[in-house]
C-alpha cells in the first residue's frame, strides 16, 4: 500500500528523518518495500500483513508511529453545513440480513456541483497513482486512503423509490457495474438495491445505474460494513479486486463508519454542497468492544524479558487499547474495533514485544534435558546411498514435480495417474508417476550441450491413485548412455551398456546391506522387450532395470540407446538391511585354486 | 643392378649402426653432414651411381634411395628430439603428463544446501521428520489456524487435487502430525518439496524446497527463538554476517518474526543489486512462537507448554549464497552447472 509521508502529518506532527521513518515502520512490521520521491514527497510502499486492515489507511498507520514516538493524534473535526431537511425524510434504509451487514451509515449531500475536485485534493490522488475522477468520486477514494473505511457515492435522484435495501441478490438478477460489463447476481451475493433493482455489488463495486455523472446534483454517500464472505465469494466468483473490496475481506472498524461518513460529507459541503440534517445510522446490533486479560507473568514467560509497566501502559493507550489494572498483576484491556486482529493475551504479547523491540529480547539456547538422540535410519541409508552413486559417477539432478498426462503411465493396471485440477498448463496438469521421465528430459538437454555421454540420478516422490487413496512413493531413478568416466592420455572411456548399470544397481544394494538380491527377466513398457530385469530383494520386486523403450526415448528426441533403472525406496527402506558383522580376518594369506566347470550353453549365468 | 642395390642395403646397416652410437646433438650434426651432404653425402655419391644404370633399372633403385633417405631423416629428427629433452633420473616417462582421474559424480546443490542446513540442526538435538506432499486443507490450513475463507488462505496460490485434498503450501502440516502423535519436549526440522500456484519466473517455481521447524518444551520463549535461529544463521553464513529481526505475520504464530540477511552480493551497497533490489536486505527465515490456537487443536496445553516454529525456503538460500540469479536454474540440471558443485 502507498503512504504519503505529508499526509501522515494530517494527523501526527511527525519530525523525524526519512531513514529514521522507514526503520521505525520495519521494525514494527510494516514492512517499507520501496520508496520513492516524485512532485508530491516522498512515497512509501508498506506490506502490512493481512491480518492488519486498520493500516490500510494513512490514520492508521500514524497511529503505529504515535506509539513509537509517543505522540498524540490530531483531531480531526470538520465543519458541517446541513440544511434543515432531515435525512431520514429523504432517504429510507433497510438491512435485510444483518449478518453480513452489521451497520449501514449514509448521508445526503444536495445541490453539490460535480465538477473537478480541488486542487489539494487531486494532488493527493495522484501521488497514489490515481486518477482524478470528479468531486463526488475523489471525497470517497480520499476518505478510503485516509482512514480505510471504504464509502460509495450514490446518484440520489436515481435512487429509485428513494429507498436503499441491504439484501442477498435473486437467482439471475443482473447488475451492469462500472466498469462496464453485467454480472448475473446469485443468493451467495450481497446487493444495494432500490426498490427496483441492484444498484451496486455490496462491499465491491457500484452499478452504472445510480452513478454519479456529470449532471448528478444529489448525492448519497453510503459508509458501511460489510462481511467478509460474501465479499470473498463475489470476488472468487467475478474474478475483480477493487480497493474497497481488499478492505471488507479483511475486515473494516464497525465503529468508524458513522465518522468516515461525516468526513465526506464535510468535505462536500466545503466544495458547495448542503448536507441533509442527521445521519441514517443503521446498527441493529452493536459490537461491544472486547476484552482481554494480559498477565504480566506471561509477558515474561514468553518474552524472556522484563518489559516496565509503564511502558507497556503507555504504549498500548497510544494505539487505542483502554487499560484496567487487575489484580495479581495484569491489566484488563479492551480491544478498540478497528484491531481485528487482538482476540487473545498473546496477541496482546506480541504488541509489547514489537514497540518494546524484538532486538532488545535476549537470545539463549533451549535446553536439551528430556530429547530423544537424533537419530534417523532412513537418512543415514539415503545418505550411503548417495555416496556410493558420487562415487559410480553419477550425478545428481533434481527436476520438478509435474508432467503432462501423455506422458505419465502408472505401473500398474490399479493405478491411476493424479490430476491437477487447477494446473498452470496443460504440460504441468498431473504428478509424475516416475522419476524417469525427468531424467530423459535431463538426458536430451545435455546430450544436446555438447555432453559425449550422461549418468544421473534423482531421488524423488512419485505419486498415483491406488483404490482411491493418494499413493506417495519415495523413487530412486537412474539412467546413462553414451561415454562413461573421463579420457585421457592412456585411456578412452567405455561406452555405457547394461552391465554397466546392472553393476550400479547391485553395488548400491550391497553398500547398503541389502542381501540377497536377485535379477529376474520380465517384461515391462518402459523397456525394449528382452531387455528388462526385475530387482529383487529378499525374493520381493523393488525395481526394474534395463535398457529403456525405444519410443519412450524418441519421445524425448533420443536417438541414443539410454539405460535406465527405477528403485522403489519406500519399499527398500522399509526393509531391514543385513547388520554390520565384522568377521576376523584370517592369519594366513589366501590362496588361489583353479575350478573348472563343465555345462550346458544354454544355462544361464 | 644387383651391386647397388647392395650398396644402398649397406649404407643403412651403417645409418643404423652410426645411429645407435650417437649420443649428443654435435654427433647428429656430423651425421647429417656425412650422409645427406648435397655435394658430398653418402647419399648424393649413391644417386650419382644410378646414373650409370639403364633405364629400366633406374626407377626401382631410385625408389629403394628415396626410401633410405626419408628412413635417415625420420631417424634423425627422432633421435633429435631424444637427445634434446632432458633425461628424467631413473626414467624414461614424461611425469608431467596429467594424472588418471576419476569421474565422480556431483551433489545437486539444492541438496548439497538442504544437508548443511539439516546438519547445523542435528547439532542442536533437532531430529528430521518427513510427510506427505498431498495433503488435506485440515492439515495444511485449519490446523494452522487458517480460517476457511480468510485472506491469509490467499498468501499462496493453491494446487487442488480433490475439494479436500491439496499439494501442500508449506512442510508445517508435518508438524501438526507429529504434535498428534508425539508429547513434548519435541524437536523436529522438516525439509521437504511445497508447492504454490504462482507463473514461473525468475524467483518463482512450482515446486521448490522448504525446511521447516519446531521446538515444543516446557518453558520455551522467544529468547530461545533467537538463540537458536541467530546460531543457525551464523553457523550457515558464518560469524561476519549481518542480520535483523523485524515483526512478521503467520497465522499459526504469535508474535511473529522475519530475519532478514544484509544482502550477500552486494553487502547493502548497491541501489541496483539484483537480489535485494538495492534494499540491502534479504528475507531469509520466518519465525514465531507457536500460536495457542494450533496447541489447542492439537491437544496440548498452552498454559503449560510454549514453543515455537520457524520455516525457510531452501532454493532461495541457495540462490543468494551462490549467487544464482534465475530460481528455475536448479530445475535445468545442466550438466555444465550441476559439474561445477564438485568441489563443495
Amino acid at each position: 500500500m502507498k503512504i504519503i509521508v505529508d499526509w501522515l502529518k494530517d494527523y501526527i506532527d511527525l519530525d523525524v528523518p526519512m531513514s529514521c521513518l522507514v526503520e521505525d515502520l520495519d521494525r514494527i512490521g510494516l514492512m517499507v518495500s520501496g520508496k520513492s520521491e516524485n512532485e508530491y514527497g516522498t512515497i512509501l510502499e508498506i506490506e502490512p500483513p493481512p491480518n492488519r486492515p486498520d493500516v490500510l489507511g494513512h490514520l492508521g498507520v500514524a497511529r503505529e508511529l504515535a506509539a513509537i514516538h509517543g505522540l498524540s493524534l490530531k483531531g480531526n473535526n470538520g465543519t458541517l453545513t446541513e440544511a434543515d431537511v432531515p435525512v431520514d425524510h429523504l432517504i429510507d434504509v433497510q438491512i435485510w440480513d444483518d449478518e453480513m451487514c452489521p451497520r449501514y451509515c449514509a448521508v445526503v449531500i444536495r445541490d453539490v456541483e460535480v465538477e473537478p475536485s480541488p486542487e489539494w485534493l487531486q494532488v493527493r490522488l495522484r501521488a497514489l497513482g490515481l486518477n482524478p475522477v470528479n468531486n463526488v468520486v475523489d471525497v470517497t477514494q480520499y476518505v478510503l486512503f485516509a482512514t480505510a473505511q471504504p464509502l460509495h457515492a450514490f446518484d440520489f435522484d436515481r435512487i429509485s423509490g428513494s429507498k436503499i435495501i441491504v439484501r442477498k441478490a435473486k437467482k439471475g438478477e443482473k447488475i451492469r457495474i462500472l466498469e462496464g460489463g453485467e454480472l448475473v447476481l446469485a443468493p451467495d451475493c450481497l446487493v444495494i438495491a432500490d426498490d427496483e433493482k441492484p444498484t451496486a455489488l455490496a462491499g465491491v463495486i457500484g452499478g452504472q445505474d445510480a452513478s454519479i455523472t456529470g449532471i448528478t446534483r444529489n448525492v448519497m454517500i453510503e459508509s458501511a460494513i460489510f462481511h467478509p464472505v460474501p465479499i470473498r465469494t463475489a470476488l472468487r466468483k467475478f474474478g475483480i479486486q477493487t480497493e474497497a473490496a481488499f478492505r471488507f475481506e479483511r475486515g473494516v472498524d464497525v465503529s468508524f463508519a458513522p465518522k468516515a461518513a461525516s468526513i465526506a460529507a464535510s468535505l462536500l459541503t466545503q466544495m458547495g454542497g448542503a448536507a441533509a440534517k442527521g445521519m441514517i445510522d443503521i446498527y441493529p446490533k452493536p459490537v461491544k468492544k472486547r476484552t482481554v486479560v494480559l498477565r504480566r507473568h506471561r509477558i515474561k514467560e514468553l518474552l524472556a524479558t522484563d518489559v516496565k509497566e509503564e511502558f507497556i501502559e503507555k504504549t498500548l493507550a497510544r494505539l487505542g487499547f483502554e487499560l484496567s489494572v487487575r489484580q495479581q498483576g495484569g491489566w484488563q484491556v479492551s480491544v478498540p474495533t478497528y484491531r481485528v486482529d487482538i482476540e487473545r493475551e498473546v496477541d496482546l504479547i506480541e504488541e509489547v514485544a514489537r514497540f518494546h523491540g524484538y532486538d532488545k529480547i535476549p537470545s539463549t539456547l533451549p535446553p536439551m534435558s528430556g530429547l530423544e538422540p537424533a537419530f534417523s535410519p532412513q537418512r543415514c541409508l539415503l545418505e550411503h546411498m548417495r555416496r556410493s552413486l558420487f562415487h559410480s559417477g553419477f550425478d545428481e539432478v533434481v527436476n520438478g514435480a509435474f508432467s503432462s498426462e501423455e506422458r505419465e503411465s502408472p505401473n500398474h493396471p490399479k493405478q491411476k495417474v493424479i490430476e491437477i485440477l487447477n494446473p498452470i498448463s496443460a504440460r504441468s496438469s498431473v504428478l509424475k508417476t516416475t522419476v524417469l521421465n525427468g531424467l530423459l528430459e535431463n538426458a536430451e538437454w545435455n546430450l544436446n550441450r555438447g555432453a559425449q555421454g550422461i549418468s544421473l540420478f534423482e531421488i524423488g516422490k512419485v505419486h498415483f491413485w491406488e483404490d482411491d487413496q493418494a499413493k506417495e512413493l519415495l523413487s530412486l531413478g537412474l539412467v546413462i548412455s553414451g561415454l562413461q568416466g573421463i579420457q585421457n592420455w592412456q585411456v578412452r572411456p567405455e561406452r555405457a551398456d547394461f552391465f554397466h548399470l546392472k553393476g550400479v544397481c547391485e553395488d548400491i544394494l550391497f553398500h547398503l546391506r541389502y542381501e540377497p538380491v536377485s535379477f529376474l527377466k520380465r517384461d515391462h513398457s518402459r523397456y525394449e522387450k528382452d531387455f528388462c530385469l526385475s530387482v529383487l530383494v529378499k525374493g520381493e520386486e523393488i525395481g526394474t532395470l534395463g535398457m529403456l523403450n525405444q519410443s519412450l526415448c524418441e519421445s524425448f528426441s533420443l536417438r541414443e540407446e539410454i539405460w535406465g533403472a527405477e528403485l522403489n525406496l519406500t519399499a527398500l527402506l522399509a526393509k531391514q538391511p543385513q547388520p554390520f558383522n565384522l568377521e576376523p580376518v584370517v592369519k594366513y594369506p589366501s590362496v588361489i585354486r583353479d575350478v573348472s566347470l563343465l555345462g550346458s550353453e544354454n544355462i544361464d549365468f | 643392378m644387383h651391386e647397388i642395390k647392395t650398396k644402398i642395403e649397406g649404407l643403412r646397416r651403417k645409418f643404423d649402426e652410426d645411429g645407435f652410437n650417437a649420443k649428443t646433438l654435435e654427433d647428429l650434426q656430423e651425421l647429417r653432414n656425412l650422409y645427406l651432404s648435397r655435394s658430398k653425402g653418402y647419399i648424393q655419391e649413391l644417386f650419382d651411381d644410378l646414373k650409370a644404370l639403364s633405364p629400366e633399372e633406374k626407377p626401382e633403385a631410385g625408389k629403394k634411395l628415396n626410401q633410405l633417405k626419408a628412413h635417415i631423416n625420420r631417424s634423425l629428427r627422432k633421435l633429435h628430439q631424444k637427445l634434446n629433452t632432458p633425461p628424467v633420473p631413473g626414467s624414461v616417462v614424461d611425469l608431467t603428463l596429467p594424472g588418471k582421474r576419476t569421474y565422480w559424480g556431483a551433489p545437486h546443490p539444492l541438496r548439497i544446501f538442504r544437508e548443511e542446513i539439516e546438519c547445523v540442526f542435528l547439532r542442536m538435538g533437532f531430529s528430521i521428520e518427513d510427510g506427505p506432499e498431498i495433503e488435506n486443507d485440515y492439515y495444511n490450513f485449519e490446523a494452522l489456524n487458517f480460517p476457511p475463507l480468510h485472506p491469509s488462505r490467499d498468501t499462496w496460490g493453491v494446487f487442488h487435487i480433490t475439494d479436500d485434498l491439496l499439494l501442500r503450501t508449506h512442510t508445517s502440516p508435518v508438524h501438526i502430525r507429529i504434535m498428534e502423535k508425539k508429547r513434548p519436549p519435541i524437536r523436529i526440522i522438516t525439509p521437504g518439496r511445497v508447492f504454490r500456484k504462482e507463473t514461473p519466473d525468475s524467483t518463482h517455481t512450482p515446486a521448490f524446497f522448504q525446511l521447516e521447524g519446531l521446538v515444543v518444551d516446557y518453558g520455551i520463549t522467544f529468547a530461545h527463538l533467537k538463540g537458536t535461529l541467530e546460531y543457525f544463521l551464523k553457523a550457515l553464513f558464518h560469524e561476519k554476517s549481518q542480520y535483523r529481526l523485524r515483526p512478521g505475520f503467520s497465522p499459526f504464530t504469535e508474535p511473529s518474526v522475519a530475519f532478514d540477511l544484509r544482502c550477500p552480493t552486494c553487502g547493502g551497497e548497491q541501489n541496483d543489486c539484483r537480489f535485494c533490489r538495492g534494499g540491502g536486505w534479504i528475507d531469509i527465515l520466518a519465525a514465531g512462537m507457536v500460536d495457542p490456537q494450533v496447541f489447542k487443536n492439537v491437544s496440548i496445553d498452552p498454559e503449560k507448554y510454549s514453543g515455537f516454529a520457524f520455516g525457510l525456503n531452501v532454493d532461495r538460500i541457495a540462490m543468494v549464497t551462490y549467487g544464482v540469479l534465475d530460481a528455475r536454474t536448479f530445475y535445468e540440471n545442466d550438466l555444465r552447472f550441476l559439474r561445477q558443485f564438485l568441489s563443495k
